[in-house]
Protein backbone atom coordinates (compact mmCIF):
# COMPACT_ATOMS: atom_id res chain seq x y z
CA UNK A 1 0.00 0.00 0.00
CA UNK A 2 2.94 2.35 1.05
CA UNK A 3 4.12 2.06 -2.26
CA UNK A 4 1.01 3.29 -4.04
CA UNK A 5 0.96 6.50 -2.30
CA UNK A 6 2.95 8.32 -4.85
CA UNK A 7 0.16 7.41 -7.69
CA UNK A 8 -2.57 7.85 -5.17
CA UNK A 9 -1.08 11.28 -4.30
CA UNK A 10 -1.05 12.28 -8.17
CA UNK A 11 -4.58 10.59 -8.45
CA UNK A 12 -5.90 12.96 -5.57
CA UNK A 13 -4.53 15.95 -7.30
CA UNK A 14 -5.42 15.24 -10.76
CA UNK A 15 -9.09 15.33 -9.02
CA UNK A 16 -8.86 18.52 -7.43
CA UNK A 17 -7.15 20.44 -10.52
CA UNK A 18 -9.20 18.78 -13.05
CA UNK A 19 -12.84 18.36 -12.29
CA UNK A 20 -12.86 22.17 -12.73
CA UNK A 21 -12.68 21.80 -16.76
CA UNK A 22 -15.79 19.89 -16.78
CA UNK A 23 -18.20 21.11 -13.65
CA UNK A 24 -16.20 24.35 -12.79
CA UNK A 25 -18.38 27.06 -15.04
CA UNK A 26 -21.68 25.12 -13.51
CA UNK A 27 -19.97 25.75 -10.08
CA UNK A 28 -18.49 28.82 -10.02
CA UNK A 29 -21.82 30.48 -11.77
CA UNK A 30 -24.00 29.11 -8.68
CA UNK A 31 -25.97 27.03 -11.59
CA UNK A 32 -24.90 23.68 -9.31
CA UNK A 33 -24.20 23.50 -5.77
CA UNK A 34 -20.59 22.41 -5.48
CA UNK A 35 -21.85 19.08 -3.44
CA UNK A 36 -24.15 17.99 -6.15
CA UNK A 37 -21.21 18.61 -8.62
CA UNK A 38 -18.05 16.71 -6.74
CA UNK A 39 -20.54 13.64 -6.31
CA UNK A 40 -21.26 13.74 -9.55
CA UNK A 41 -17.86 14.11 -10.69
CA UNK A 42 -16.69 11.48 -8.03
CA UNK A 43 -18.95 9.08 -9.36
CA UNK A 44 -18.85 9.78 -13.44
CA UNK A 45 -14.78 9.45 -12.81
CA UNK A 46 -15.06 6.21 -11.11
CA UNK A 47 -17.42 4.55 -13.75
CA UNK A 48 -15.49 6.29 -16.82
CA UNK A 49 -12.03 4.67 -15.31
CA UNK A 50 -13.49 0.81 -14.24
CA UNK A 51 -15.67 0.65 -17.71
CA UNK A 52 -13.15 2.34 -20.36
CA UNK A 53 -9.57 3.06 -18.45
CA UNK A 54 -7.78 -0.22 -19.52
CA UNK A 55 -6.69 1.33 -23.15
CA UNK A 56 -4.54 3.89 -21.54
CA UNK A 57 -3.35 1.91 -18.91
CA UNK A 58 -1.87 -0.58 -21.62
CA UNK A 59 -0.43 2.44 -23.74
CA UNK A 60 1.63 3.86 -20.60
CA UNK A 61 2.37 0.41 -19.37
CA UNK A 62 3.97 -0.57 -22.77
CA UNK A 63 6.47 2.54 -23.18
CA UNK A 64 9.42 1.03 -21.17
CA UNK A 65 9.23 -1.97 -18.61
CA UNK A 66 9.41 -1.49 -14.95
CA UNK A 67 9.76 -3.21 -11.67
CA UNK A 68 8.04 -2.32 -8.63
CA UNK A 69 10.75 0.12 -7.66
CA UNK A 70 10.94 1.61 -10.69
CA UNK A 71 6.84 2.46 -10.70
CA UNK A 72 7.05 3.78 -7.37
CA UNK A 73 9.98 6.11 -8.38
CA UNK A 74 8.25 7.56 -11.54
CA UNK A 75 4.97 8.10 -10.01
CA UNK A 76 6.57 9.89 -6.85
CA UNK A 77 8.78 11.96 -9.42
CA UNK A 78 5.03 12.73 -11.12
CA UNK A 79 3.89 13.74 -8.22
CA UNK A 80 6.05 15.79 -7.38
CA UNK A 81 6.16 17.44 -10.49
CA UNK A 82 2.84 18.56 -10.34
CA UNK A 83 3.08 19.89 -6.80
CA UNK A 84 6.54 22.08 -8.31
CA UNK A 85 4.56 23.23 -11.26
CA UNK A 86 1.77 24.09 -8.72
CA UNK A 87 4.00 26.02 -6.85
CA UNK A 88 5.39 28.45 -9.33
CA UNK A 89 1.76 28.60 -10.72
CA UNK A 90 2.18 27.00 -14.19
CA UNK A 91 -1.07 25.01 -15.75
CA UNK A 92 -0.26 21.28 -15.09
CA UNK A 93 -0.91 18.15 -17.21
CA UNK A 94 -0.82 15.36 -15.07
CA UNK A 95 -0.65 13.31 -18.44
CA UNK A 96 2.51 15.11 -19.02
CA UNK A 97 4.08 14.65 -15.65
CA UNK A 98 2.99 11.04 -15.77
CA UNK A 99 4.42 10.08 -19.43
CA UNK A 100 7.62 12.49 -18.63
CA UNK A 101 8.28 10.40 -15.25
CA UNK A 102 7.95 7.10 -17.65
CA UNK A 103 10.60 8.24 -20.53
CA UNK A 104 12.86 9.15 -17.33
CA UNK A 105 12.94 5.63 -16.50
CA UNK A 106 12.71 4.43 -19.83
CA UNK A 107 16.06 6.67 -20.72
CA UNK A 108 17.82 5.07 -17.79
CA UNK A 109 17.11 1.83 -19.05
CA UNK A 110 17.80 2.05 -22.53
CA UNK A 111 14.36 0.48 -22.58
CA UNK A 112 12.16 2.92 -24.43
CA UNK A 113 8.97 1.93 -26.77
CA UNK A 114 9.77 4.50 -29.21
CA UNK A 115 6.50 3.90 -31.28
CA UNK A 116 4.57 4.07 -28.44
CA UNK A 117 6.05 7.57 -27.12
CA UNK A 118 5.22 8.90 -30.70
CA UNK A 119 1.89 8.08 -30.44
CA UNK A 120 1.76 9.42 -27.25
CA UNK A 121 3.18 12.71 -28.79
CA UNK A 122 1.09 13.38 -31.59
CA UNK A 123 -2.36 12.88 -29.02
CA UNK A 124 -0.87 15.70 -26.97
CA UNK A 125 -0.56 18.05 -30.37
CA UNK A 126 -3.69 16.57 -31.24
CA UNK A 127 -5.50 17.89 -28.00
CA UNK A 128 -5.81 21.35 -28.43
CA UNK A 129 -6.49 21.07 -31.63
CA UNK A 130 -8.78 18.32 -31.51
CA UNK A 131 -10.73 20.88 -29.05
CA UNK A 132 -10.69 23.37 -31.07
CA UNK A 133 -12.59 21.73 -34.04
CA UNK A 134 -14.73 19.45 -31.86
CA UNK A 135 -15.49 22.48 -29.69
CA UNK A 136 -16.32 24.63 -33.53
CA UNK A 137 -18.20 21.44 -34.47
CA UNK A 138 -20.52 21.26 -31.61
CA UNK A 139 -21.50 25.19 -31.32
CA UNK A 140 -22.18 25.46 -34.91
CA UNK A 141 -24.70 22.02 -34.25
CA UNK A 142 -25.91 23.18 -31.30
CA UNK A 143 -26.11 26.87 -32.26
CA UNK A 144 -27.97 25.53 -35.23
CA UNK A 145 -30.60 23.62 -33.13
CA UNK A 146 -31.18 26.33 -30.29
CA UNK A 147 -32.09 28.69 -32.69
CA UNK A 148 -34.72 26.73 -34.88
CA UNK A 149 -36.13 25.77 -31.52
CA UNK A 150 -36.49 29.94 -30.20
CA UNK A 151 -37.86 28.94 -26.72
CA UNK A 152 -38.71 30.94 -24.14
CA UNK A 153 -35.97 32.49 -21.07
CA UNK A 154 -36.79 30.35 -18.71
CA UNK A 155 -37.09 27.47 -20.63
CA UNK A 156 -33.73 28.00 -22.42
CA UNK A 157 -32.34 28.50 -18.52
CA UNK A 158 -33.17 25.33 -17.38
CA UNK A 159 -32.52 23.47 -20.47
CA UNK A 160 -28.65 25.42 -20.50
CA UNK A 161 -28.61 24.30 -16.88
CA UNK A 162 -29.86 20.64 -17.58
CA UNK A 163 -27.20 20.21 -20.38
CA UNK A 164 -24.11 21.86 -18.51
CA UNK A 165 -24.74 18.79 -15.10
CA UNK A 166 -25.46 16.21 -17.98
CA UNK A 167 -22.46 17.44 -19.93
CA UNK A 168 -20.37 17.79 -16.64
CA UNK A 169 -20.89 14.26 -15.93
CA UNK A 170 -20.25 13.28 -19.16
CA UNK A 171 -17.16 15.02 -18.94
CA UNK A 172 -16.13 13.62 -15.59
CA UNK A 173 -16.68 9.81 -17.44
CA UNK A 174 -14.63 10.79 -19.61
CA UNK A 175 -11.85 12.11 -17.81
CA UNK A 176 -12.07 9.04 -15.23
CA UNK A 177 -11.58 6.66 -18.70
CA UNK A 178 -9.02 9.02 -20.20
CA UNK A 179 -7.01 10.17 -17.12
CA UNK A 180 -6.47 6.96 -14.49
CA UNK A 181 -4.01 5.61 -16.81
CA UNK A 182 -1.61 8.32 -15.05
CA UNK A 183 -2.24 7.33 -11.96
CA UNK A 184 -2.05 3.39 -11.87
CA UNK A 185 -0.58 2.21 -15.33
CA UNK A 186 3.49 2.14 -13.94
CA UNK A 187 1.97 0.09 -10.94
CA UNK A 188 -0.02 -2.48 -13.43
CA UNK A 189 2.85 -2.53 -15.45
CA UNK A 190 5.39 -3.73 -12.27
CA UNK A 191 2.74 -6.15 -11.37
CA UNK A 192 1.96 -4.29 -8.79
CA UNK A 193 -1.87 -4.53 -9.31
CA UNK A 194 -4.15 -5.61 -11.55
CA UNK A 195 -5.69 -3.42 -14.73
CA UNK A 196 -9.07 -3.93 -12.65
CA UNK A 197 -7.72 -3.08 -9.08
CA UNK A 198 -5.34 -0.04 -10.60
CA UNK A 199 -8.68 1.45 -12.22
CA UNK A 200 -10.10 0.67 -8.95
CA UNK A 201 -7.52 2.74 -6.60
CA UNK A 202 -7.37 5.61 -9.56
CA UNK A 203 -10.86 6.16 -9.95
CA UNK A 204 -11.09 6.34 -5.97
CA UNK A 205 -8.13 8.49 -5.97
CA UNK A 206 -9.15 11.14 -8.37
CA UNK A 207 -12.34 10.98 -7.07
CA UNK A 208 -11.57 11.72 -3.53
CA UNK A 209 -9.51 14.77 -4.71
CA UNK A 210 -12.79 16.05 -6.46
CA UNK A 211 -14.70 15.98 -3.35
CA UNK A 212 -12.02 16.76 -0.94
CA UNK A 213 -10.05 19.83 -3.00
CA UNK A 214 -11.61 20.90 -5.94
CA UNK A 215 -13.67 23.74 -4.75
CA UNK A 216 -11.09 26.26 -4.75
CA UNK A 217 -9.66 25.13 -8.55
CA UNK A 218 -13.14 24.82 -9.75
CA UNK A 219 -14.00 28.37 -8.59
CA UNK A 220 -10.93 30.05 -10.05
CA UNK A 221 -10.79 27.85 -13.39
CA UNK A 222 -15.03 28.36 -14.04
CA UNK A 223 -14.91 32.35 -13.50
CA UNK A 224 -12.77 32.14 -16.86
CA UNK A 225 -15.06 29.86 -18.27
CA UNK A 226 -17.68 31.85 -17.20
CA UNK A 227 -17.11 34.65 -18.92
CA UNK A 228 -17.98 33.28 -21.82
CA UNK A 229 -21.67 33.15 -21.81
CA UNK A 230 -23.71 29.81 -20.45
CA UNK A 231 -23.78 28.49 -23.98
CA UNK A 232 -20.18 28.59 -24.87
CA UNK A 233 -19.61 27.42 -21.58
CA UNK A 234 -21.83 24.17 -22.30
CA UNK A 235 -20.22 23.87 -25.48
CA UNK A 236 -16.69 24.31 -23.83
CA UNK A 237 -17.58 21.46 -21.23
CA UNK A 238 -19.15 19.22 -24.18
CA UNK A 239 -16.07 19.80 -26.20
CA UNK A 240 -13.52 18.86 -23.34
CA UNK A 241 -15.75 15.71 -22.40
CA UNK A 242 -15.52 14.64 -26.19
CA UNK A 243 -11.72 14.94 -26.92
CA UNK A 244 -10.80 13.35 -23.48
CA UNK A 245 -13.09 10.26 -24.81
CA UNK A 246 -11.89 9.96 -28.11
CA UNK A 247 -8.53 9.80 -26.89
CA UNK A 248 -9.57 7.39 -24.02
CA UNK A 249 -10.55 4.99 -26.76
CA UNK A 250 -7.17 5.56 -28.47
CA UNK A 251 -5.75 4.99 -25.25
CA UNK A 252 -3.64 7.83 -24.29
CA UNK A 253 -4.42 10.29 -21.47
CA UNK A 254 -4.37 13.53 -21.85
CA UNK A 255 -4.88 16.93 -20.89
CA UNK A 256 -8.36 17.93 -20.34
CA UNK A 257 -6.80 21.38 -19.64
CA UNK A 258 -5.36 22.10 -23.04
CA UNK A 259 -8.57 20.59 -24.76
CA UNK A 260 -10.14 23.46 -22.82
CA UNK A 261 -8.04 25.75 -24.48
CA UNK A 262 -8.40 24.86 -27.63
CA UNK A 263 -12.12 24.40 -27.29
CA UNK A 264 -12.41 28.14 -26.27
CA UNK A 265 -10.01 29.04 -28.93
CA UNK A 266 -12.61 27.96 -31.56
CA UNK A 267 -15.46 29.93 -29.73
CA UNK A 268 -13.29 32.48 -30.53
CA UNK A 269 -12.47 32.04 -34.18
CA UNK A 270 -15.90 31.10 -34.92
CA UNK A 271 -17.44 34.59 -32.91
CA UNK A 272 -14.05 37.13 -33.89
CA UNK A 273 -13.21 37.98 -30.82
CA UNK A 274 -10.05 36.96 -28.40
CA UNK A 275 -11.21 34.61 -25.64
CA UNK A 276 -7.82 33.91 -24.49
CA UNK A 277 -4.94 36.44 -24.65
CA UNK A 278 -1.08 36.15 -25.49
CA UNK A 279 0.17 35.53 -21.99
CA UNK A 280 -1.52 33.18 -20.94
CA UNK A 281 -1.03 31.24 -24.32
CA UNK A 282 2.78 31.89 -23.20
CA UNK A 283 2.16 30.22 -19.41
CA UNK A 284 -0.12 27.28 -21.50
CA UNK A 285 3.08 26.79 -23.87
CA UNK A 286 5.77 26.98 -21.03
CA UNK A 287 4.00 24.45 -19.38
CA UNK A 288 3.41 22.11 -21.83
CA UNK A 289 7.30 22.00 -22.43
CA UNK A 290 8.35 22.11 -19.19
CA UNK A 291 6.26 19.41 -17.06
CA UNK A 292 7.53 16.01 -19.15
CA UNK A 293 11.04 17.61 -19.39
CA UNK A 294 10.91 18.04 -15.23
CA UNK A 295 9.18 15.00 -14.70
CA UNK A 296 11.65 12.97 -16.51
CA UNK A 297 14.45 14.71 -14.97
CA UNK A 298 13.31 14.10 -11.37
CA UNK A 299 12.66 10.29 -12.30
CA UNK A 300 16.00 10.05 -12.98
CA UNK A 301 17.54 12.23 -10.54
CA UNK A 302 15.65 9.99 -8.02
CA UNK A 303 16.36 6.57 -9.77
CA UNK A 304 20.18 7.64 -9.29
CA UNK A 305 19.61 8.76 -5.71
CA UNK A 306 18.21 5.35 -5.08
CA UNK A 307 21.11 3.48 -6.32
CA UNK A 308 23.30 5.42 -4.65
CA UNK A 309 25.61 2.82 -2.08
CA UNK A 310 27.36 4.12 0.86
CA UNK A 311 31.36 2.75 0.88
CA UNK A 312 33.11 3.60 3.55
CA UNK A 313 36.46 5.09 3.15
CA UNK A 314 38.44 2.68 5.14
CA UNK A 315 37.12 -0.61 3.44
CA UNK A 316 39.47 -1.00 0.32
CA UNK B 1 -41.15 16.78 -14.89
CA UNK B 2 -38.17 19.78 -15.32
CA UNK B 3 -40.31 21.91 -13.23
CA UNK B 4 -40.14 19.53 -9.86
CA UNK B 5 -36.33 19.98 -10.25
CA UNK B 6 -36.74 23.92 -11.11
CA UNK B 7 -39.34 25.27 -9.11
CA UNK B 8 -37.25 28.32 -8.21
CA UNK B 9 -37.16 29.35 -12.35
CA UNK B 10 -40.82 28.78 -12.85
CA UNK B 11 -41.65 30.78 -9.36
CA UNK B 12 -40.05 33.45 -11.57
CA UNK B 13 -42.23 32.89 -14.46
CA UNK B 14 -45.70 33.19 -12.72
CA UNK B 15 -44.19 35.86 -10.38
CA UNK B 16 -43.99 37.77 -13.58
CA UNK B 17 -46.87 36.81 -14.65
CA UNK B 18 -48.14 38.09 -11.29
CA UNK B 19 -46.50 41.76 -11.56
CA UNK B 20 -47.63 41.93 -14.80
CA UNK B 21 -51.09 41.51 -13.22
CA UNK B 22 -50.36 44.12 -10.84
CA UNK B 23 -49.13 46.34 -13.49
CA UNK B 24 -52.60 46.29 -15.73
CA UNK B 25 -53.87 46.55 -12.40
CA UNK B 26 -52.06 49.94 -11.99
CA UNK B 27 -52.85 51.15 -15.44
CA UNK B 28 -56.59 50.39 -15.01
CA UNK B 29 -56.92 52.20 -11.51
CA UNK B 30 -55.20 55.28 -13.30
CA UNK B 31 -57.32 55.33 -16.54
CA UNK B 32 -60.16 55.01 -14.33
CA UNK B 33 -58.82 58.02 -12.13
CA UNK B 34 -58.42 60.36 -14.99
CA UNK B 35 -61.31 59.83 -16.55
CA UNK B 36 -62.92 60.74 -13.32
CA UNK B 37 -61.00 63.78 -12.95
CA UNK B 38 -61.82 65.04 -16.71
CA UNK B 39 -65.44 64.36 -16.18
CA UNK B 40 -65.92 65.34 -12.24
CA UNK B 41 -62.75 67.04 -11.80
CA UNK B 42 -61.19 66.69 -8.11
CA UNK B 43 -63.56 64.61 -6.26
CA UNK B 44 -63.92 61.90 -3.78
CA UNK B 45 -64.25 59.44 -6.79
CA UNK B 46 -60.69 60.36 -7.81
CA UNK B 47 -58.98 60.19 -4.73
CA UNK B 48 -60.58 56.44 -4.26
CA UNK B 49 -58.94 55.77 -7.80
CA UNK B 50 -55.47 57.60 -6.72
CA UNK B 51 -55.43 55.75 -3.37
CA UNK B 52 -56.20 52.10 -5.38
CA UNK B 53 -53.96 52.87 -8.22
CA UNK B 54 -51.12 53.47 -5.38
CA UNK B 55 -52.05 50.41 -3.40
CA UNK B 56 -51.43 48.22 -6.91
CA UNK B 57 -48.26 50.04 -7.61
CA UNK B 58 -47.08 48.97 -4.03
CA UNK B 59 -48.70 45.19 -4.54
CA UNK B 60 -46.34 45.07 -7.95
CA UNK B 61 -43.16 46.72 -5.57
CA UNK B 62 -43.38 43.81 -3.41
CA UNK B 63 -43.80 40.90 -6.36
CA UNK B 64 -41.30 42.78 -7.49
CA UNK B 65 -38.69 42.42 -4.36
CA UNK B 66 -39.55 38.52 -4.09
CA UNK B 67 -38.66 38.32 -7.43
CA UNK B 68 -35.33 39.69 -6.56
CA UNK B 69 -35.31 37.70 -3.69
CA UNK B 70 -35.29 34.54 -5.32
CA UNK B 71 -32.75 35.65 -7.56
CA UNK B 72 -30.85 36.36 -4.82
CA UNK B 73 -31.48 32.40 -3.75
CA UNK B 74 -29.59 31.75 -7.40
CA UNK B 75 -32.12 31.05 -9.27
CA UNK B 76 -31.36 31.24 -12.99
CA UNK B 77 -27.96 31.37 -14.59
CA UNK B 78 -25.79 34.55 -13.96
CA UNK B 79 -26.68 36.29 -16.98
CA UNK B 80 -30.58 35.61 -17.17
CA UNK B 81 -30.73 36.93 -13.39
CA UNK B 82 -28.62 40.40 -14.55
CA UNK B 83 -31.73 40.60 -17.19
CA UNK B 84 -34.27 40.32 -15.54
CA UNK B 85 -33.12 42.16 -12.73
CA UNK B 86 -32.32 45.17 -15.24
CA UNK B 87 -35.65 44.66 -16.62
CA UNK B 88 -38.36 44.54 -13.55
CA UNK B 89 -36.18 47.83 -12.62
CA UNK B 90 -36.67 49.63 -15.69
CA UNK B 91 -40.35 48.01 -16.11
CA UNK B 92 -40.99 49.33 -12.47
CA UNK B 93 -40.47 52.88 -13.21
CA UNK B 94 -44.19 52.79 -15.64
CA UNK B 95 -46.31 51.77 -12.49
CA UNK B 96 -44.64 54.74 -10.03
CA UNK B 97 -45.16 56.79 -13.06
CA UNK B 98 -48.61 56.60 -13.08
CA UNK B 99 -48.82 57.31 -9.85
CA UNK B 100 -46.96 60.43 -9.83
CA UNK B 101 -48.71 62.00 -12.40
CA UNK B 102 -52.10 61.62 -10.42
CA UNK B 103 -50.31 63.01 -7.66
CA UNK B 104 -49.47 65.79 -9.53
CA UNK B 105 -52.85 66.23 -10.39
CA UNK B 106 -53.72 66.02 -6.70
CA UNK B 107 -51.29 68.16 -5.29
CA UNK B 108 -51.17 70.94 -7.89
CA UNK B 109 -54.66 71.20 -8.25
CA UNK B 110 -54.49 71.36 -11.27
CA UNK B 111 -57.48 72.70 -13.66
CA UNK B 112 -56.74 71.03 -17.46
CA UNK B 113 -58.76 73.86 -19.59
CA UNK B 114 -61.48 72.29 -21.71
CA UNK B 115 -59.58 73.22 -25.08
CA UNK B 116 -57.23 70.59 -23.72
CA UNK B 117 -58.87 68.01 -22.62
CA UNK B 118 -59.54 65.79 -26.14
CA UNK B 119 -55.91 65.90 -26.47
CA UNK B 120 -54.49 65.00 -23.26
CA UNK B 121 -57.45 62.03 -23.68
CA UNK B 122 -55.84 61.15 -27.21
CA UNK B 123 -52.75 61.29 -25.66
CA UNK B 124 -53.89 59.36 -22.66
CA UNK B 125 -55.19 56.37 -25.05
CA UNK B 126 -51.86 56.00 -26.92
CA UNK B 127 -49.33 56.28 -23.81
CA UNK B 128 -51.71 53.75 -22.87
CA UNK B 129 -51.57 51.36 -25.48
CA UNK B 130 -47.62 50.88 -25.23
CA UNK B 131 -48.02 49.88 -22.28
CA UNK B 132 -50.61 46.85 -23.40
CA UNK B 133 -48.16 46.08 -25.93
CA UNK B 134 -45.47 46.21 -23.43
CA UNK B 135 -47.33 43.71 -20.88
CA UNK B 136 -47.76 41.57 -24.03
CA UNK B 137 -44.19 41.79 -24.74
CA UNK B 138 -42.79 41.22 -21.63
CA UNK B 139 -44.84 37.74 -21.49
CA UNK B 140 -43.70 36.77 -25.25
CA UNK B 141 -39.96 36.84 -23.20
CA UNK B 142 -41.07 34.45 -20.61
CA UNK B 143 -43.79 32.65 -22.79
CA UNK B 144 -43.28 32.97 -26.20
CA UNK B 145 -46.38 34.00 -26.92
CA UNK B 146 -46.01 36.71 -30.06
CA UNK B 147 -43.32 37.95 -32.21
CA UNK B 148 -41.27 40.44 -30.41
CA UNK B 149 -40.08 42.11 -32.76
CA UNK B 150 -43.53 43.21 -34.04
CA UNK B 151 -44.14 44.40 -30.66
CA UNK B 152 -41.09 46.65 -30.50
CA UNK B 153 -42.31 47.89 -33.83
CA UNK B 154 -45.63 48.63 -32.74
CA UNK B 155 -44.71 50.88 -29.29
CA UNK B 156 -42.57 52.60 -31.55
CA UNK B 157 -44.95 53.92 -33.75
CA UNK B 158 -47.05 54.41 -30.67
CA UNK B 159 -44.50 56.36 -28.90
CA UNK B 160 -43.71 58.42 -31.83
CA UNK B 161 -47.40 59.55 -31.85
CA UNK B 162 -47.14 60.04 -28.09
CA UNK B 163 -44.33 62.38 -29.20
CA UNK B 164 -46.10 64.20 -31.79
CA UNK B 165 -49.36 64.95 -29.51
CA UNK B 166 -47.37 65.87 -26.89
CA UNK B 167 -45.64 68.43 -29.10
CA UNK B 168 -48.85 69.69 -30.38
CA UNK B 169 -50.56 69.98 -26.64
CA UNK B 170 -47.42 71.77 -25.70
CA UNK B 171 -47.82 74.55 -28.41
CA UNK B 172 -51.61 74.93 -27.72
CA UNK B 173 -50.89 75.63 -23.92
CA UNK B 174 -48.23 77.88 -25.23
CA UNK B 175 -50.42 79.68 -27.86
CA UNK B 176 -53.16 80.23 -25.20
CA UNK B 177 -54.00 83.16 -22.85
CA UNK B 178 -53.81 81.30 -19.90
CA UNK B 179 -51.25 82.45 -16.44
CA UNK B 180 -47.63 81.71 -17.38
CA UNK B 181 -47.41 79.85 -14.26
CA UNK B 182 -50.47 77.65 -15.33
CA UNK B 183 -49.19 77.21 -18.38
CA UNK B 184 -45.63 75.86 -16.98
CA UNK B 185 -47.82 73.21 -14.85
CA UNK B 186 -49.78 71.91 -17.49
CA UNK B 187 -46.47 71.64 -20.06
CA UNK B 188 -44.91 69.37 -16.37
CA UNK B 189 -47.82 67.36 -16.25
CA UNK B 190 -48.12 66.34 -20.70
CA UNK B 191 -44.22 65.73 -20.59
CA UNK B 192 -44.97 63.33 -17.09
CA UNK B 193 -47.34 61.74 -19.55
CA UNK B 194 -45.27 61.63 -22.41
CA UNK B 195 -42.42 60.06 -19.88
CA UNK B 196 -44.70 56.70 -19.92
CA UNK B 197 -44.53 56.08 -23.55
CA UNK B 198 -40.76 56.92 -23.74
CA UNK B 199 -39.98 54.32 -20.38
CA UNK B 200 -42.77 51.76 -21.96
CA UNK B 201 -40.33 52.27 -25.40
CA UNK B 202 -36.82 52.10 -23.61
CA UNK B 203 -37.97 48.79 -21.42
CA UNK B 204 -39.38 47.63 -25.16
CA UNK B 205 -36.15 48.00 -26.48
CA UNK B 206 -34.38 46.41 -23.76
CA UNK B 207 -36.52 43.10 -24.04
CA UNK B 208 -35.56 42.73 -27.66
CA UNK B 209 -31.56 43.06 -26.68
CA UNK B 210 -32.46 40.41 -24.26
CA UNK B 211 -34.51 37.96 -26.54
CA UNK B 212 -31.96 38.55 -29.34
CA UNK B 213 -29.13 37.47 -26.57
CA UNK B 214 -30.21 34.23 -26.33
CA UNK B 215 -29.71 33.61 -30.50
CA UNK B 216 -26.30 32.43 -31.31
Amino acid sequence: MFSLLGGIYLGWSLGANNAANVFGSAVASRMVKFSTAAILASLFVLLGALLEGQAGIETLRGLTSLNPQTAVISSVAAACTVTIMTVFGLPISTSQAAVGAILGIGLLNNQLNLPGLGKVLACWLGTPVGGLIIGITIYKGLAAVYNVANIDLIKSDVLLRVSLIAAGSYGAYALGANNVANVAAVFVGAGLLTVFSATLIGGLSIGCGILTFSRPVMETVGKKLVRLDAFSALVVVLAVAFTAHIYAFVGVPVSTSQAVIGAVLGIGILRGVNTINRRTLMHILVGWFLTPIVACLLAMALNFAIHLRYVPSGSG
Amino acid sequence: MLRVFFKKEYQIQSLMQRYLDELKLTKEHFLQALNSYFDKGLCEEFDFLLNQTHKAESEADDVRYEIETLMYSKALIPESRGDILGLLEALDRIPGLFQLLLYMIQNQKLKIPDFLVQDIRELTTVTLACCDLLCKEVEALFKKTEDIKALVQSIDTNESRCDHIERQIISKIFDSDLDPFEKLQLKEVVIAMGDISDQADRVSRRIYIISIKRRV
